[in-house]
């Protein structure tokens, strides 16, 4: 076996051992280079920016523990926001999986900066449906949540005055995993109750939502822990994604140099092989 | 037995399918009244449809242990597991937090289930990079194109490209912008215009496969 034949065979733990070094020495060692803002994420930062103090921003946390390297920390960023602009932030979640997490990331927050339950915000937890529940929730908000996650009844929250229906909030931001996230709010909600809606999401499924945000069916859109960097960058709250962001540029040069060897080592066995494809048959024509 | 197996389903799907068609250009209250019921019966058969698909999951390693097929030891931890969680959170409500301090539940969702699932995909990053070692190859021109693409991107995403290569994250923002958002729009158009065929199908009776028997 050439070498080069033997490196396209590697064993897959020397490969494992690459990138695990290459994730955890950045967190280790962080270099701290700067962040450039995309227009996608300074459009979510720049509405919230422009929400008088006391309106309703609603915060739907549509993921799992599985997502919650990505998502958590643009929960985090979003959420100290709105308080800081002293939002009413109106918690909940599709995903029944995804409550504990959303219950856990919202009173954090709020209790980091001195926010009342019940007054300026409230977490109504997760009730199924999905679609069903978002134009239940377009229709009477009180009939989809009559009370919140602690059973309290959500009629008699000082934070959901004047809030009867999806129509009075004047933003919602879903921040999804997958289905249900940000098209499900789409089509069964912003497109019927017309209110503003934005998106965060995992890097993944990021690409599949610019149609939504090229044709402004949502505003704005912060994608993976890269966007979630982003929008600490902004309020000027560096954190988690940040953090994230130095071995997430070591994992993807690594990735890149990978590929890039893979197929120089690649090139090299056709090259080789078409080499002696050409002896042979001019071994054979002299015979 | 017929009708209530075949006709009645399908009149079912033909009235509530018509009628909630035209509902949404009906901007009149009892029609929005009629949503808001119609949608309270959805969510209540949405929690049903938990308990069926817990049930399924119960009959299907129920099974496997009996018939000691192989892997039954891994269907006896799930039903374990489940069944402890579901007792744990009948025993303090389903409440993660009460007055402040952690539940059994909260624990248990907490240091096992949010860590469990987190690395379950954190070790996908490993086996991301093993298979892009071993399959991103520019074997034909299209190849090429496409791994000139997605190291370009994933420069661009990174502090790190944009610092050694300022302009990739121009040309990642571009590729993002304008050709991803073309061909992906592209695609929802077809699959949108395929579901619309599909429940117009369904509606009518054409399609029958939700029934269980197929089409006739």
């Amino acid at each position: 076996m050439t070498f080069a034949e033997r490196m396209v065979h590697i064993d897959r733990r020397i490969i494992f051992l690459v990138i695990g070094l290459c994730t955890l020495l950045p967190l280790l060692h962080p270099v701290g280079l700067a962040i450039n803002v995309s227009p996608e994420v300074r459009a979510v930062h720049d509405y919230i920016e422009s929400l008088p103090p006391g309106s309703a921003f609603l915060l739907s946390m549509d993921f799992d523990p599985a997502s919650k390297p990505e998502l958590y920390p643009q929960a985090v960023a979003l959420l100290r926001h709105a308080f800081k602009r002293n939002l009413r932030v109106i918690g909940m979640t599709l995903w029944v999986s995804g409550t504990g997490m959303a219950d856990q990331v919202i009173s954090q927050v709020a209790r980091e900066m001195g926010k009342t339950n019940g007054v300026d915000y409230v977490f109504l937890g997760w009730s199924p449906g999905v679609g069903s529940l978002i134009i239940t929730m377009g229709q009477d908000l009180y009939k989809a949540f009559p009370s919140d996650y602690y059973n309290q009844p959500t009629s008699s929250l000082p934070v959901l005055r004047d809030i009867r229906t999806l129509r009075d909030v004047n933003y919602v931001v879903s921040l999804a995993a997958g289905t249900a996230g940000i098209e499900t709010w789409y089509v069964f909600g912003k497109d019927k109750y017309q209110f503003e809606l934005g998106g965060g999401c995992t890097g993944v499924i990021a690409p599949g939502l610019y149609p939504l945000l090229r044709s402004k069916q949502i505003n704005g859109l912060i994608g993976g822990l890269r966007g979630a960097a982003e929008y600490e960058v902004l309020i000027d709250q560096r954190g988690l994604a940040v953090a994230g962001m130095d071995a997430q540029s070591v994992t993807h040069f690594a990735i890149i140099a990978l590929v890039i060897l893979c197929n120089a080592f690649y090139a090299v066995i056709r090259t080789h092989a078409r080499r002696s494809g050409q002896e042979r048959v001019g071994r054979v024509a002299e015979e | 037995m017929t009708f209530l197996r075949r006709q009645l389903p399908l009149l079912i799907t033909f009235v509530m399918g018509v009628v909630f068609a035209l509902q949404y250009y009906v901007p009149h209250p009892a029609s929005e009244q009629l949503l808001t019921t119609v949608n309270k019966w959805l969510q209540i058969i949405g929690g049903f449809a938990l308990i069926l698909g817990v049930t399924s999951l119960f009959h299907q390693h129920a099974v496997k242990i009996r018939r000691r097929e192989p892997g039954w030891g891994y269907s006896f931890v799930l039903y374990a597991g489940m069944l402890l969680t579901v007792a744990i959170g009948l025993w303090v409500n389903g409440k993660e937090t009460s007055n402040g301090t952690m539940t059994a539940f909260g624990w248990v969702y907490t240091y096992m289930m949010v860590p469990l699932q987190g690395t379950m995909f954190a070790i996908l990053a490993f086996f991301i990079a093993s298979a892009a070692y071993r399959s991103f190859r520019a074997r034909s021109r299209e190849a090429a194109v496409l791994l000139v693409a997605a190291v370009i991107v994933m420069m661009g995403r990174v502090p790190l490209g944009e610092h050694l290569l300022p302009i990739s994250g121009d040309i990642t923002e571009w590729i993002l912008n304008v050709l991803n958002a073309a061909v992906r729009r592209a695609i929802l158009i077809g699959i949108s215009l395929g579901a619309v065929a599909l429940s117009l199908k369904i509606i009518f009776g054409v399609e029958r496969a939700y029934l269980g028997g197929g089409k006739e």
